[in-house]
This record gives C-alpha cells, structure tokens and sequence, in this order.
C-alpha cells in the first residue's frame, strides 16, 4: 500500500496539486456526512474536475491497490460517505449537464450535478427528473445512485432505480463498463440494477443518463390535520388501500410540526394537531378532483378535524417547504439529530407509531416523525445532545429497539438511506447468513479486492467465509474502514 | 381459494428456507455432486424461448400458493410456480391487480414471466418485472437458499440480488418465492381502436399526435399499434388496417375525457377488454419472436421498418408498445429458416443511422448461433456478466447454454 506522501504525488500529477488535499485541516470538512456522531478523517481527499480525470484517478489508486471513498455531496444519512484513512474521492466537481434530449425524455449528467439541477435544466422542455429525496437542493445525481434515493414522489413514480436508463461507470480496477443503454433494450444479467444502490462499492459512476418525466398537467396538494397520530396512519393505510395513488403522501407528527412551525420555514401547519397528511395528487385535470374528494372523504371519516386545499402554486410550495425543510428545522431543538430510516407494510402502521412511541417513552428520548407514510417508509428522528454520554446511549438503545420493531412488523432496516456503516449490525436482522454471502459475492464480480467503499454494506463477518475459500484470489488486505461504532450510528 | 392457491404458512427472512426452497436445495446440490446440468422450468410454459439447452434432466420450480396476501398493504408473495391467472383471481377477489401481461398462454407462472423479464403492454404504465418485483427467494447453482429484497414497497437494505435474478433466465439460481407490488383496479377500463390512416404521413402525424397529448389530456396504462395481419387473424376488429389500441384505466372522468380526447384525433371504436388477451395468445407454438427497440423519438421509423421486414415473411405480424419504442415481431412456423436469418440479419435494422437492439425472444434451434449466440455483449460489460454466473452458478449446472453464456 502506497504512503499518503507516495499517493499525494502520484495524484496531483493527475488533476494537479491543488486538488489534493492532505492537510488534517482541509480533510476535516470531510470527516463526516450526514450521519451525525461519526468523524473519520480521509488519508487524503482529491477532486477530478472531469470525467477522464476520474477514471485516471481510480486507474492511478488500483495500480498502487487504494482503498476509497466517493463521496458526492456528502448529505448521506447511513455514513456512506465515511472515509476511515482511506481516499475520499470527492466527485461534487464534476457538474455538467451534458445533453438534455427533450425528445427521448433523457438527460446525461456526470455524477456531482445536484439533483435539482438537473430539474431546472429540464423545466424548459416541460421536463422534471422525478426522485425527489429532502436534500434535493444539495445532493448529487451520482450520490442518489448509490443510494438508490427516494423522496416523497417517488411513492406514484418510483425511486431512483426506475429513473436511471444506464451509467458508464469505472470500475475499482479501473476498467470501464456501460450498464444499461438509452438506445433500446439490453440482455444479458441487469448489472445496471445491481449498481443502482451498491453505495459506492461497486465502482464510480462517470456519466448516468436517467429518465426524465413529463410534468404533471394538473396537481392537487391536500392539508390534512389530526388530533391523533393513529387516526393519521389509519387515514393513510385507507388511502392507499381505496385505490387513489398519490403522487406524495407525508405524515408529520406535532413535535415536527411545532419544530417546523416555529422555524423560518413555517408553513401554516396547525401547531395543535397531533399529525398532519400531507397528500399530493396529480396527472391529468379531468377525474383529479374525484380523487381529492375520495381522499378529503377517507381524512374525514378518520377524524380530521380540517381538510385544506393549497389554492395556488404558492401555498403548495410553502406547504411543501416545511415538509422538506423539517429536518434543517429540527436543529432548533436539539443539537443533534438522528434521522432514522425503516420500512413497515402500510397497513402497521398503527401499531409500528404506537410501539415507537412507547420505545421512546421507556427510553426517555424525544422522537419526531415525518416520513412517507404512503410507502410505510417511517423516519423516526431522535433530536439529542451527542456531548451528553448518558442521552447518547439511550438514544442507541432506542434505535436498536425501534428497528427491531420494524422488522418484527415484516419491514426492512432502511427504504432509501442505505446501510453504509450506520445499519450493518442491522442486516443479519433481514437477511440470513447465505444471503449476505450472495451479495459478498456479488461485490467481488464488481470489486474482487473490496478497495472501493470498503467495509460499508454487509458486515464483513458476512464475507469470510468466501475470502476463506482457496480460490485463486490475492491474500486479503484489512480493509480500510471497518465499523467501529454501534448500530445506532450515535457513538461521538 | 380458488385454481388450487393454497395460502402457505409465512416464513421469517432469516429463519431458514421454506420447505419447497429446501427441496429443491437438495435437488440442486445433488445435481452438482452428480454433475448433472438442469433443466430449470415452472410449468413449461416458455421451453420453447431462448437458446437450446444443453441439459441432462428438468428440474420444476412448480409448486404453486400464495404465501402472504395481505389486501390493504397491495403487496403479493407467492410460490414461483403460481400462475398469473391464479393470481388474478385471487387479487380480483380484493379489487387489486397485478399488471403483468406477457405475451403467451395465461397459465404462465410468476416465477417464469419474472427471470424472463417477460413484459406485455401493460408496461406502457406500470413498467416491467423490474420495476414490479419486491423481492424473492432463490436456490443458487452452489446449493444455497438467498433472499433478496423484502415483502415492502420500498427498501435499499443491501446490494440488490433482486435486479439480478429478475431476467437471468433461470442461470443463477432456481427462484422458488417472489414478491411483487399490486395495484388497485380501476373503476373503468376501456380500450378503444384508432384505424391509422392508410398514408403515411398522415399515420405519422396520429401517433405523434397520440403521444405529445400525454402531456395533456392522455395517459393511457397502455398503447399498442396492431399490424394489419395481427388484425385480421383476431377478427372482428373495426377496420382492416393497422390499429393504434389505447387502454384507458381509472375513475369515470378521467376515462371519459380521455375517450373524448382521442376522438377529436380520430375515429374511435371500442373493443372488449378480451383483445388484450387475444393478442397475447395469438402466437402459435413454434414461432419466432424477435423485438426491435430504438430511442422512443425513433417510434415510428421502428415501426414501419419492422413492417417491412414482417411483410417479406408470410403470415409474420408486427406489434409495437408506442411508448417503450419496442416493436414486436411474430414470424409463424413454416417460414424456411433462412428466410429468418436474411430478414433479421445483424445490422439490418438501422434507423435514420441508428442501430437500434435486436432481441430474440424464440428461434429455430439453427438460427441463434449465427443472429444472436449469446446474450452477453462482447467486452467489459460482459466479462462482468460471465463473472456474474460463475459466482452464483460455479459449476454451470442451472440452464447451460440459454443465455450463450
């Protein structure tokens, strides 16, 4: 393995000293993402500014076998962008819209445009690229793809995985493959879908052409408010059940709501409700009115005590606002905040809120939920002083439970965030010692070494037993960032 | 219950394989110490698709059941062998759906239609197996039972084992349990019938119509042009002539306006909703299939070429999916099999300098080593591929041969 001094060199003859960075100074705005109560500090961190800099970059670290990290905007919630003394490849440079082909509905991008970008670059045509993840304004493409990211709409149009048409991507060992093609149909194994969502381990997307979709001619957006947070989840698993889908269906519960309504980024929610649904419909106007009806109808047969439609653009933008803005808003309350990421069938919702709220209570901890609730994908926030020791450890304690729950309720441990390093102890909850085998392996097709985002994903216990196979296979190297903290990603 | 679905007990992800998954376990690492390669099929249903088999014995993930149905959640987790027909009528029963309609006989099984990745018109609105497939549990060519995914809409937890057993056509593993996201059926279904004006242009002009009003006023769940020879042999169709068929689902208003939105474009006719149907199992056993795609803006040229090539085939029709830019043509037994090979020669497809994708879907046995020996491209992308097999089939055991792998 090449010294920092050794790999510093050789990088900067790639894309020149000055993005190199090797100053613990410098790598110490890299040290964290998302995920708060980690702090890795990189070995180095460099910065191609295009895409034949990045594929010499990563030639350049296989050649002296590196282990990295790419990293987008760093806004991930799992730890996926934790570099532990390895390479922080920063890829937020590379930021060109390359083609926008109105006529295919397709747009190429390199893997650092923000997401909303590339929106904005379509708007022209009448174009929007669907997933919609809170971060939006500042999260990447290439980021997003790694992750497989959501966001509310994604409950009619689907996460990224159904946006993205093929990536050209480098592969650790530097080899470039295309996965997926804009140009027809491909056969074959779908390679692409086992890279949408690998985190960063199965190589780095040098050009992604996704999907663009046709704004919605007509869209309604619903207030719904509760006195009760199990009369908002009865009230959703109604919805989805009757048939109307929603294009965005949101919960907030009151200390959200208060968070937010307290916040720069009121949005008129009432600060006495117990929760409020936020529900979007959309397509064409003609019918769109039958379904606001059916979904005002089923708000108030669960009780709610006021129905509001946004009445202009204006009002659903605001309503929208402290919707994606609740978690920045959150930060008034405590000085951390955990943003947990779970999946339950829609129809337990019920019962996964009420033991989640008991969990809390138990545990002494303060739980927001906002979350898309039309999915069942819950996002139980946990605001709380990392500096504080005793706090810290309750609230792990906490996470840990609220997880299990989720999974005893038939769900899964994470529905957009990833796993990163935050959920490794959580997969041997969901998945049985040959199935963590079988993505192991799967790694090792894209990534024979592990050098790229190693130690993310699946608990490296999980790949012994194949490292230990006599295959032809180099002996193993330790890789760079084995997990040290706890399950609940709030060790400080 | 109803077509023999026997609900099963449900069994937790990490708590061992079901029973069926373990006897097939055991059948598969039989196989490897035996070296005996396997026929890997659900009801037999698709023998005939793909490349020939180099097998020595059939191994049938035919076990049909729902396993966990639960209405409110619109997620379906069944045996592999259930058919699709058993599946709509136990959905039907709950006002759901599972919009998969591939081409072929209706008791195809869900197991078959996922690793073909077989897709139908319905896909025009609700995607593929791809994009519908929640999870699964499978047998690997090591004799391992893996689950990938989950029973919920949404879930990222590890690296997806789902995508790729979806489409591998049965070579890395025997899937023996999916998972699939329903829908909730719509108030209203209704297909209607646009006749394509005899010239070209002027059918040009339709189509482009049709599609730019998606914007607008259209949003068909699908939208299918029917060649002329596929028209005649349904029968009792409006028109003797190519058709565009445009399905409209949801509430009444919505289908209203659509069904006045296409009217104003052209003279409509409305057709039973068994057209679907009829059109799925026009294709007699033994034809040749093949798919042409290109960029969706290519549509029509797609089209018109496939026309071409079917036209020099008696008896051949041609099918295309409008919004995918995916034209389908059906060639009937009886054609001498060099006729085939000219017709779709490689490189014969080329639109406005645009290569475009042959697929091939069924073919005379003799004919795939020359149009499409395998399935993997050549390159770095399929070096990754055939590293993909070895990983999860290592002795080569499950369908050797059917991908050209």
């Amino acid at each position: 393995m090449a010294t920092r001094a050794e790999l510093s060199i050789l990088l900067a003859d790639v894309v020149g000293k000055r993005r190199v960075l090797e100053r613990p100074s410098e790598l110490v705005v890299y040290s964290a993402d998302g995920l708060p109560g980690y702090r890795r500090v990189p070995m180095l961190a460099v910065f191609p500014e295009t895409g034949e800099e990045l594929v010499d970059v990563v030639r350049t670290l296989a050649a002296v076998d590196a282990s990295f990290v790419p990293r987008g905007a760093g806004t991930g919630l799992s730890g996926g962008a934790l570099a532990d003394d390895v390479v922080l490849l920063g890829l937020n440079r590379l930021t060109r819209v390359l083609s926008v082909d109105a006529e295919n509905e397709v747009a190429v991008v390199e893997p650092g445009v923000v997401n909303v970008h590339l929106t904005r670059a379509a708007a022209r045509h009448g174009l929007h690229y669907a997933p919609d993840p809170s971060s939006q304004a500042a999260c990447t493409i290439g980021g997003n793809v790694a992750e497989n990211a959501g966001g509310p709409h994604c409950l009619k149009y689907g996460v990224t995985l159904n946006h993205v048409v093929a990536v050209t991507a480098v592969l650790p060992d530097g080899e470039l493959v295309t996965l997926g093609s804009a140009a027809g149909e491909t056969e074959g194994y779908d390679l692409l879908g086992a890279f949408v969502g690998s985190e960063g381990c199965f190589g780095v997307a040098v050009e992604v052409t996704v999907k663009l979709s046709r704004n919605p001619p007509a869209v309604r957006t619903l207030l719904a408010d509760f006195t009760s947070l199990a009369a908002a989840a009865e009230a959703t698993s109604a919805i989805v059940a009757s048939g109307v889908l929603p294009a965005a269906l949101e919960m907030m519960d009151g200390p959200t709501i208060q968070a937010v309504e307290a916040s720069i980024y009121a949005a008129g929610y009432p600060v006495d409700a117990a929760a409020v649904l936020l529900c979007e419909v959309d397509g064409l106007e003609a019918g769109l009115d039958a379904d606001v009806r059916t979904v005002e109808r089923i708000c108030r047969d669960h009780g709610a005590r006021t129905v509001r439609v946004a009445a202009d653009d204006a009002e659903r933008a605001r309503l929208w606002q402290g919707r994606k803005k609740a978690f920045g808003a959150m930060g008034r309350v405590s000085p951390h905040l955990v943003v947990q990421d779970a999946v339950v069938p829609r129809t337990r919702l019920v019962d996964v809120l009420e033991t989640i709220r008991q969990i809390a209570e138990r545990h002494r901890v303060k739980v927001c939920n906002v979350f898309h609730a039309g999915d069942g994908n819950l996002h139980p926030n946990i605001g709380y002083d990392a500096n504080d020791p005793d706090e810290t450890a309750r609230v792990h304690l906490a996470m840990g439970e609220i997880m299990r729950a989720c999974v005893a309720a038939g769900g899964s441990i994470t529905g957009e965030h990833g796993v990163g390093v935050d959920k490794l102890d959580y997969m041997e909850l969901i998945f049985s010692e040959d199935s963590l085998a079988a993505m192991c392996r799967l790694r090792e097709v894209f990534d024979p070494r592990r050098r790229a985002n190693p130690g993310k994903v699946v608990p490296t216990r999980s790949c012994r037993e194949w490292m230990a196979t006599p295959a032809a296979r180099p002996p193993s190297r330790s890789p760079g960032g084995t997990p040290t903290a706890g399950p609940a990603g709030v060790t400080s | 219950m109803t077509s023999g679905v026997v609900r099963l007990p449900r069994f937790d992800a990490t708590g061992g394989p079901s029973p069926h998954a373990a006897a097939l376990r055991e059948r598969v690492r039989e196989a490897a110490a035996a070296g005996t390669r396997l026929r890997v099929v659900g009801r037999g249903r698709w023998l005939d698709a793909g490349r020939p088999v180099r097998a020595d014995s059939t191994l049938a993930a035919d076990a049909s059941g729902v396993v966990e149905y639960t209405p409110g959640d619109l997620t379906l987790t069944a045996l592999a062998g259930t058919p699709l027909e058993a599946i709509r009528e136990v959905t039907r029963a709950e006002r759901q759906w599972l919009p998969f309609d591939p081409f072929g006989a209706p008791d195809g099984t869900l197991g078959a239609t996922v690793v073909t990745a077989s897709a139908g018109p319905l896909a025009h609105a609700f995607g593929t197996p791809r994009d519908n497939v929640l999870g699964l549990e499978f047998v690997t060519g090591a004799g391992a039972v893996v689950r990938g995914g989950g029973r919920v809409v949404k879930n990222v937890a590890g690296f997806d084992l789902v995508r790729l057993l979806v489409g591998s056509w049965g070579t890395l593993g025997v899937v023996t349990e999916v998972t699939v996201r329903l829908r909730a059926l719509p108030e209203a279904d209704v297909t209607l019938a646009l006749p394509l004006p005899a010239d070209d242009a002027a059918a040009r002009s339709l189509v482009a119509r049709v599609v730019e009003a998606h914007r607008t006023t259209l949003a068909p769940v699908a939208l299918e042009l029917i060649g002329a020879p596929l028209v005649r042999r349904l029968g009792g169709m409006p028109a003797d002539r190519h058709l565009l068929l445009a399905r409209l689902a949801g509430n009444a208003e919505l289908v209203a306006s659509q069904r006045a939105a296409l009217a104003a474009m052209s003279d409509v006719a409305e057709l039973p909703p068994e057209v679907w149907r009829a059109i799925a199992v026009a294709e007699p056993a033994g034809a040749a299939t093949v798919r042409l795609s290109h960029r969706p803006a290519r549509r029509f040229d797609s089209w018109r070429h496939a026309l071409a090539t079917a036209a020099r085939l008696p008896g051949a029709w041609v099918h295309a999916s409008v919004g995918r830019g995916i034209a389908r043509c059906v060639v009937p037994p009886g054609i001498e099999p060099a006729a085939i090979a000219d017709a779709f020669a490689p490189g014969s497809f080329a639109v406005a300098g645009e290569p475009g994708t042959l697929l091939f879907e069924r073919l005379p046995a003799q004919l795939w080593p020359t149009l499409s020996p395998s399935a993997m491209p050549d390159g770095p992308t399929g070096r990754l591929m055939r590293k993909v097999k070895d990983a999860y089939d290592p002795h080569h055991l499950l369908n050797p041969g059917i991908m050209g792998e």
